[in-house]
């Protein structure tokens, strides 16, 4: 056998998985679209998750607890409480307001209706400190720990901040991240699942052709070759389909349904991410076609 | 070249060879005869591993074939080309094709392999045919690209069963005459058939097969 080798030839296996994929076309074509519906409900998730992680990420920066000074403090009781706040290594920033600070602010709230404020004889408003705290201790049991701590220092009456905000902004937090996680495991799976069906019953029906292939010499490698390879090109032709439906799908929400409802205008894309879906196609159609090549005893 | 030592092969529900003892030289040209159902097939398939022995032991071109794995029989099978007595031709592909698969599975590149598949397609006297379809050939055109796709890789053994199977005496005797002429440059050649006019005159051992028993071993 002179001249005869036992390298695979490459441009030949992918030519037989191109010839494959057009001999097949109606079976190829309804998997890559499956492929990229899942791949587009998974990038929609992932959107959402993502949309709602800036915006529970945003929120400690804005997280304000307000501590109330008792009443009739002299100024340097005022002080000592003040950086008795400060002292906690927690606190990132405390800002003072007196009680004619205060009133000034409600003053300037209320702007027209102010009259209602000029029969009072004597300020009701207590001095208080606005306390902001480091990031890392935003979370519920956190701050009312730290809340606990500032009611002991001297001269405080009272600790005040959103609790059931706090607890509720949590509980959508981590909601969302579970149910989140749980959609794209599930259509993980389930893209998966369509590339090894699709592989599988491409085999099938080439059956005889590989048992031909066998008799005369063919390696494993030789026949499962093309299988691979067209897995991927399937899962790749997959992810595209759902690059570009995502691309439609934003702009059909940024500029047409955007103008309808508001609060889309806000929300933020992940392009960046957007663009590993054909990555991520080409690798749920690998990893279904080597499963079920991996399964298949020929 | 291929050597059976007691070989018994049975399938579920009948026993196709039974006990069988023999040794095929290295360039003989033999013939395994008997009628329909005597294990023939059997016996061919064994040697090119499509069957596996139940008791016996069986050696190929010096190769006990027993301690082959799965991965190892492609590359004995290498060393045999086979004439099926299906063909097993791919439908979606051309004579060419055809008999350049033989080559391609063993990895070797386009440009070698078109003169070696036309040289073998004018050999069998196809070369005006090298574009056309499995469907759009003559029985006995088929039966030549098998053989072609089975001697293009110029293996040391060619199997051929029933390699003349329901053709005319004409294109029959075309046949043996390639077979011959391989045999000439010194393949081992061994060819199942139940065609008695094949094994007129021939001057080669004949393996007489009847009900799994060799009857006479023709040595
Ligand atoms: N795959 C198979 N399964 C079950 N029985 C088989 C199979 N192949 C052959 N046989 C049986 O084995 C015997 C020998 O068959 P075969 O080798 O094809 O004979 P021949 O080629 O001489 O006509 C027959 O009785 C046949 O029915
Ligand atoms: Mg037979």
């Amino acid at each position: 056998m002179k001249g005869v080798t036992d390298r695979m030839s490459a441009p030949y296996t992918f030519k037989l998985a191109m010839d494959s994929l057009w001999k097949e076309k109606w079976i190829n074509l309804l998997s890559a679209l499956t492929i990229a519906t899942g791949l587009l409900l998974m990038a929609v998730a992932l959107s959402v998750l993502y949309n709602i992680q800036i915006a529970t990420r945003k929120l400690p920066e804005r997280f304000v607890i307000t501590v109330f000074l008792k009443e009739g403090l002299t100024e340097e009781k005022i002080r000592d409480a003040v950086s008795g706040i400060k002292a906690n290594p927690k606190v990132k920033s405390a800002k003072y307001i007196s009680k004619d600070a205060a009133m000034k602010e409600l003053k300037a709230l209320m702007k027209d209706s102010d009259y209602i404020l000029e029969g009072l004889d004597e300020n009701p408003l207590p001095a208080s400190v606005e306390v902001g705290i480091n990031k890392e201790a935003v979370s519920e049991p956190s701050v009312r720990a730290f809340s606990d701590e500032l009611r002991a220092i001297e001269g405080i009456e009272d600790v005040s901040y959103g609790e059931k905000l706090l607890s509720s902004i949590q509980a959508i937090k981590s909601g969302a991240e579970g149910i989140g996680a749980l959609v794209i495991i599930i259509l993980s799976a389930g893209i998966t699942f369509v590339c090894y069906s699709t592989v599988k019953i491409l085999f099938y029906r080439k059956k005889d052709e590989i048992e031909t292939l066998q008799l005369l010499g063919a390696t494993k490698g030789f026949i499962r070759a093309p299988f691979v390879l067209e897995g991927g090109l399937i899962g790749l032709a997959g992810g595209l389909a759902a690059l570009s439906g995502i691309a439609g799908l934003k702009y059909l929400i940024s500029i047409k349904l955007a103008s309808l409802v508001p609060v889309l205008q806000s929300f933020a894309y992940p392009s960046a991410v957007a663009v590993y879906l054909p990555v991520a196609g080409l690798f749920v159609g690998l990893l279904g076609a080597l499963i079920a090549i991996g399964r298949l005893r020929f | 070249m291929i050597e059976f030592h007691g070989v018994t092969k049975a399938y579920e529900n009948s026993t196709a060879l039974r006990n069988l003892s023999f040794l095929i030289e290295k360039g003989e040209m033999v013939f395994i005869t008997g009628p329909s159902g005597a294990g023939k097939s059997t016996m061919l398939k064994l040697m090119y591993m499509a069957e596996r022995p139940d008791e016996g032991r069986i050696v190929i071109n010096g190769t006990e074939i027993e301690t082959l794995g799965d991965s190892d029989i492609p590359y004995l099978r290498r060393n045999i080309g086979v004439v099926f007595q299906d063909f097993r031709l791919l439908p979606r592909k051309t004579a060419f094709d055809n008999v350049a698969l033989a080559l391609r599975i063993r990895g070797m590149g386009e440009s070698d392999i078109k003169p070696l598949v036309n040289e073998t397609l004018k050999m069998v006297n196809l070369r005006h045919k090298t574009d056309s379809l499995p469907a759009a050939l003559s029985g006995g055109e088929q039966q030549r690209v098998v053989i072609a796709r089975a001697i293009v890789s110029e293996p040391a053994i060619v199997l051929a069963d029933e390699p003349t199977g329901n053709l005319d005496p004409d294109t029959s005797s075309g046949i043996m005459r390639i077979l011959k002429e391989i045999n000439a440059r010194g393949t081992t050649i061994v060819i199942a058939t139940h065609n008695r006019e094949l094994l007129k005159d021939t001057g080669r051992r004949i393996l007489r097969l009847d009900g799994g028993n060799l009857l006479e071993r023709g040595d």
